[in-house]
């Protein structure tokens, strides 16, 4: 995914103008530089890890799935159900048959709640996005070792990511590093 | 039981607390409900095909399924209805084999989360009147079923429940936690406060701890499903139990071990040694590191056997077995404190706290006074203390705090929707299907004030 593993610092993006630097230009592959650029992806992977929390594991053939969308219980019924999507699919190209697959799959909540548009409602009636409690009022957050758990003191300098001793950093960085969030 | 009904003409009301992790159903009147399972489909990896999962109730005596690495699907996501196709064939499995009931001469109690979309609640409509053809509909939400409960249980003795006929109803399920004050059966929706973190995310995340730290189990939902029962408990002092949790051998009193199935003498995980597991309840709080000292003796003396297994800090992988330590507490921790995560909500005493201001001033007292924890998540071992804990700080002095827990906070809701059923009141609250089919979902919609 990276080609270029030639990149060895990153702290020019935040250095003081006093600080003495080489003349020399740096040579950062686009993709890589436009991450280190942008603060946004330490943010971006924090939430992904939140999203992950409401994920089921759905099976990998995702794509099986949709096709028998009915999920009927009863063996003849969904034996009858592929015999008719078969004999359909014949004159289907594939991107009808693609688009259908997109009209039939379930949508998520957040789909669904982006549909509903809440934000048009006038203020005083209360809904879904209204109900969230905010965000708590002390923004001191306890740090924990994402390694081992228990309280760290400090963060990989790469990724964000917390741990609480040298033992921790050594399996944090062989295993879950996320040097180059993209 | 229909017998026992006094409204023969509505001796069929379904009520269906239809959850994101657990349906529960069953005839209203009835203390318990006649099924409970869990909202999915599954497919097991010795099978192709989708299969309704066995109800909970059920399980000793019919053959146990393997759910090992079982794929799920859900038909509600975030606590919402997303796939209604799904939710149909569950219900229709439900309807005709559990529950054994015909849709046409019986009327449905149904729950719905809070501040439902109109298209999901166009959606629930279309299935309950259009494929099942139910008579009719009662939409509830479960905040006020789980009062309605909490009020008729507390009758005679005078609980402040019923006196005041408002309590606030701490509903932490499945998909998310809502703090909902309910004032004389309604919710009072504008003062609702939800934070987006339920018993999912919290499987979820121990799933995600486990796997990082011992064995791979992002596939085995049911197993930490199971684990998360079995093992967590909420933490009275959290910097305290780190440091015991830390400790090595004996003087670790949470470090639990947790057998995974092997899949030829047992297809479900087990705590190796329940007495083990039970061990963190001898720490209570405002215990100095002496009197830990003198526990830990008395413990030794109980069991002074097999510690040198015990020595070994890494986890055996042949063995099919892995150690919980501080993940016990770490993982209901969430709730209190959903900074911690990265999430960017407040912890569960200041989303009262929210909800409770958001009201009435004149209903802050009563509001304190009688707050009712419902939902699975509630069941984690010593919640209600550490939420009082919490939550005394936040409140003024000449306020009471009483936190009610329920004996079975997962049936609560369900129980309350039972208890409405049954009221002489609730033919009259219906929509029936016939008044649907003139003024459709919106309208009849209106009846229900939510």
């Amino acid at each position: 995914m990276f080609q270029i593993w030639r990149f060895n610092a990153m702290d020019d993006d935040n250095s003081n103008p006093f600080r003495r630097m080489s003349s020399r230009t740096r040579k950062v592959a686009p993709r890589m530089a436009a991450a280190l650029a942008s603060s946004d992806n330490r943010t971006h992977a924090a939430l992904a890890r939140l999203e992950a929390l409401e994920n089921d594991n759905a099976g990998i053939e995702q794509i099986e799935i949709n096709e028998d969308s009915d999920a009927s219980l009863d063996d003849d019924d969904q034996g009858y159900m592929q015999k008719r999507q078969s004999k359909g699919t014949k004159r289907k190209t594939r991107q009808a048959k693609a688009l259908e697959n997109a009209r039939k799959a379930p949508r998520t909540f957040l789909e669904l709640l982006n549909e509903a548009s809440l934000e048009s409602l006038p203020p005083h009636v209360p809904s879904y996005l209204k109900a969230a409690v905010g965000p708590p009022s002390s923004t001191s957050r306890r740090h924990f070792c994402t390694v081992c758990g228990y309280a760290a003191s400090y963060t990989c300098v790469k990724c964000g990511m917390r741990f609480c001793s040298g033992r921790c950093q050594n399996i944090h960085n062989d295993t879950r590093c996320l040097k180059f969030v993209a | 039981m229909s017998s026992s009904f006094p409204y023969p003409d509505f001796s069929n009301v379904v009520v269906l607390d239809n959850g994101g992790g657990l349906i529960k159903a069953g005839l209203g009147g009835e203390r318990n409900p006649s099924t409970v399972l869990p909202n999915c489909l599954l497919r097991p990896i010795s099978s192709k095909k989708w299969i309704t999962p066995p109800p909970a109730t059920t399980t000793p005596n019919s053959d146990p399924l393997d759910l090992t690495s079982a794929a799920v699907r859900r038909p509600l996501d975030r606590g919402y209805l997303i796939n209604p196709d799904l939710q149909r064939d569950i219900w229709a499995h439900l309807f005709t084999t559990l529950l054994r009931v015909t849709p046409s001469h019986s009327s449905l109690l149904l729950t719905e989360p809070l501040f439902t979309l109109p298209s999901i609640q166009r959606a629930t409509d279309e299935i309950v009147f259009e494929d099942f053809n139910f008579k009719s509909l009662y939409v509830a939400d479960s905040p006020s079923l789980a009062h309605l409960y909490e009020a008729s249980r507390s009758g005679p003795t005078g609980r402040l429940v019923s006196k005041a006929q408002c309590s606030l109803v701490v509903d932490c399920g499945f998909s998310f936690t809502h703090a909902a004050p309910v004032f004389q059966n309604f919710t009072l929706n504008y003062a609702v406060k939800r934070i987006d973190l339920g018993g999912k995310a919290l499987t979820n995340y121990l799933k995600e701890l486990v796997s990082y730290r011992s064995v791979n189990v992002m596939d085995e939902t049911f197993l930490i499903d199971d684990v998360k029962e079995n093992l967590c408990f909420v933490s009275l002092d959290v910097p305290r139990d780190l440091h015991i949790a830390r400790k090595t051998g004996r003087d670790n009193l949470y470090r639990c071990t947790y057998v995974l199935p092997d899949g030829v003498t047992h297809t479900k995980g087990f705590v190796k040694d329940p007495e083990q597991a039970k061990r963190y309840l001898s720490v209570t709080h405002g215990d100095t590191p002496s009197q830990l000292e003198a526990n830990k003796k008395e413990m030794d003396q109980i069991e002074v056997t097999e510690r040198s297994e015990n020595r070994k800090r890494e986890v055996d992988f042949s063995k099919n077995e892995f150690d919980l330590t501080n993940e016990r507490f770490l993982v209901p921790e969430m709730l209190f404190r959903p900074a911690d995560l990265g999430m960017n909500q407040a912890g569960l005493a200041e989303c009262i706290v929210r909800a409770v201001n958001a009201c009435h001033p004149h209903l802050h007292p009563v509001l304190y006074e009688s707050i009712i924890l419902t939902g699975g998540c509630t069941l984690f071992p010593r919640f209600a203390e550490r939420l009082e804990r919490e939550l005394r700080p936040l409140v003024a002095d000449d306020y009471q705090v009483n936190i009610t827990t329920q004996e079975d906070p997962i049936l609560g809701v369900w129980r309350g929707g039972s208890l409405l059923a049954s009221s002489p009141d609730f033919e009259a609250m219906c929509v029936t299907k016939a008044e649907y089919e003139e003024l459709g979902s919106a309208r009849c919609r209106r009846r229900f004030f939510h």
